[in-house]
């Protein structure tokens, strides 16, 4: 038999912190949108918004357009900071395609 | 989305829910929103990593057994392919001493990182690099090249995070200066954004890229990158300018567009989707001033296009790249052209009327273009294709020929350039390629 090693080529991964901690229920909890806008987001977060304020009591659900929206802003920091700064337990992130 | 936050730093994976491509299109039906409801809510509330909070992946050894040699290289060649780290074409599994000889083209240490390839974000080291190299079935001597690529690819301007994701399927385009790319076989001639079997560097570097996009960056077809159609993918695109033939006070591009002294080193990264040929020449009775002004008409021409994805680059980046063949640019220049007028020419003449731009629904895209540079730009009619000529690069490479120009348009943010460094013993490797393959470029018949 003949053998052959050969490196893995696909890089290491270096994991550096943890993912948020989920919440234990989203009853009486604040929920935020960051939205790129794009890919029906207009449509399926309002729906979405309805559906959690219609299903778990005492639920805020900022406004789909409170922090800045759009593929270029999301991602910065100042939308970070913004995030952090409006207290919300939990935020959406959409929509992908 | 996967790749997004590993590249963050966070575990490779993330709680999602996803839909088939018809609920994202206008007018879709977006009752599953509804109907799976239930899964917005546990991936708020009960969902969990399953990666620990480490390092994950690689740095091992891969080992398979074969009754003969060739029965080991296909189980090698078949195991890359399943592990999705192949891209369809023989690969020489990267053995210790496979790349231990590419790292003898290295000018740093092997563990040394370039960064972290998005949008995966796995580390880019050096080795990695030879790694992916010895795969494409690279030498030595082009490790340099492809490091300098890789460093310039890894660079936060270039905003590959997005361009390795996106839908519209760019490419990176390495534009390789100085003297560096003749000593390696990297063709600026006839055929030179192809295969060249006499100056083979490019397909092997470009190739070795693609790897690394693929295995370290995690750009796999509909899963890590969403390029509709990948086209160039196999090598992307790397070539030499021909230097050698510019014409009298003309720069080489590293110098233009990156301020480099002729004769350094260089490459220049630049992510193009698309590769289109622009019958230049004339058919009958042309004057020479008649021919060289209806090929300019036919660059402008090809240009004036409501381009989307080259808005990123807009102010900064490119519009696109005109390669020009020696022996026009050559003409050109004894009518007087220089690249600054060949430039304004362009620039001037492909502007797009404000009509144009509105039936195509353009404007829409530059309103919520987040720099207000572009945005800005909305004011003029007719509408310039990028904000200056100066963005416009200009390359004159291919085989010397007068009937053809090619335009590599752009989706490219910036264009970056990086010194080539090769290592001390750099002579040594080339005096080796020749006793390998045969003596240098210009007379190279392997």
């Amino acid at each position: 038999m003949v053998t052959l090693e050969f490196h893995d080529p696909s890089g290491k991964l270096e994991i550096t912190q943890p993912h948020a901690p989920r919440l234990a229920t989203l009853e009486g909890k604040r929920i935020g949108f960051v939205s790129n806008e794009q890919w029906q987001a207009y449509r399926m977060l309002p729906l979405l918004k309805e559906m959690l304020e219609a299903d778990f009591p005492g639920i805020e659900v900022l406004p789909v357009d409170t922090f800045p929206q759009g593929n270029a802003l999301i991602g910065n920091e100042e939308t970070a900071a913004l995030v952090k700064q409006s207290g919300v337990d939990a935020v959406i992130v959409a929509n992908a395609a | 989305m996967k790749n997004a936050v590993s590249g963050l730093g966070l575990a490779p994976d993330a709680a999602m829910v996803t839909f088939p491509i018809d609920m994202f299109l206008p007018g879709s039906d977006i009752t599953p929103v509804r109907s799976r409801k239930r899964e917005f809510y546990e991936g708020l509330t009960r969902w969990q990593s399953r990666f620990a909070q480490s390092t994950a992946g690689a740095g091992t050894m891969l080992s398979v057994e074969g009754a003969s040699h060739e029965d080991a290289l296909n189980q090698a060649n078949n195991l890359l392919l399943t592990n999705l780290w192949g891209d369809g074409l023989p690969l020489w599994p990267a053995t210790r001493e496979r790349v231990d000889w590419i790292l003898r083209g290295a000018a740093l240490p092997r563990t040394h990182v370039i960064g972290k390839f998005p949008p995966r974000g796995g580390v880019t080291t050096v080795e990695i690099c030879a790694v992916a190299l010895a795969m494409a079935g690279g030498r030595p001597e082009y490790l340099p090249v492809l490091i300098a690529a890789v460093d310039a690819f890894l660079d936060a301007e270039s905003n590959s995070d997005q361009l390795q994701a996106t839908s519209g399927g760019p490419f990176p385009v390495v534009i390789v200066n100085g003297p560096i790319a003749r000593e390696i076989r990297l063709n600026s001639g006839f055929g030179c954004l192809g295969p060249d079997p006499q100056r083979p560097a490019g397909a092997s570097i470009g190739r070795a890229l693609r790897l690394l996009q693929q295995n370290v960056g995690g750009a796999l077809p509909g899963i890590g990158t969403m390029a509709i159609f990948g086209a160039m993918r196999y090598t992307n695109v790397v070539f030499a300018e021909d230097e050698a033939a510019l014409p009298q006070g003309w720069r080489p591009h590293a110098t233009e567009r990156h301020g480099y002294a002729p004769g350094t080193n260089s490459v220049s990264l630049v992510f193009a989707s698309g590769v289109t040929n622009v019958q230049r020449r004339g058919a009958k009775k042309e004057t020479p001033e008649e021919d060289v002004l209806n090929g300019m008409w036919r660059m402008a021409d090809y240009m004036r296009t409501p381009n989307i994805a080259a808005l990123q680059g807009y102010e900064k980046g490119t519009p696109g790249i005109m390669m020009i063949s020696p022996v026009v640019a050559k003409m050109m220049a004894e009518q007087g052209w220089t690249q600054a007028s060949i430039r304004e020419f362009l620039w001037e003449n492909s502007k797009i009327p404000l009509a144009q731009l509105q039936r195509a629904g353009a404007p829409a895209w530059l309103e919520i273009d987040s720099n207000p540079v572009t945005r800005a730009s909305i004011r003029f009619d007719p509408w310039p294709i990028a904000l200056k000529p100066e963005n416009i690069v200009l390359v004159v490479a291919g085989g010397d020929h007068p009937t053809h120009y090619h335009w590599l348009q752009a989706h490219s943010p910036r264009v970056i350039g990086r010194v080539v460094r090769v290592p001390e013993s750099f002579d040594r490797l080339l005096a080796d390629a020749d006793r390998d393959l045969g003596c240098g470029a210009d007379e190279c018949r392997i």
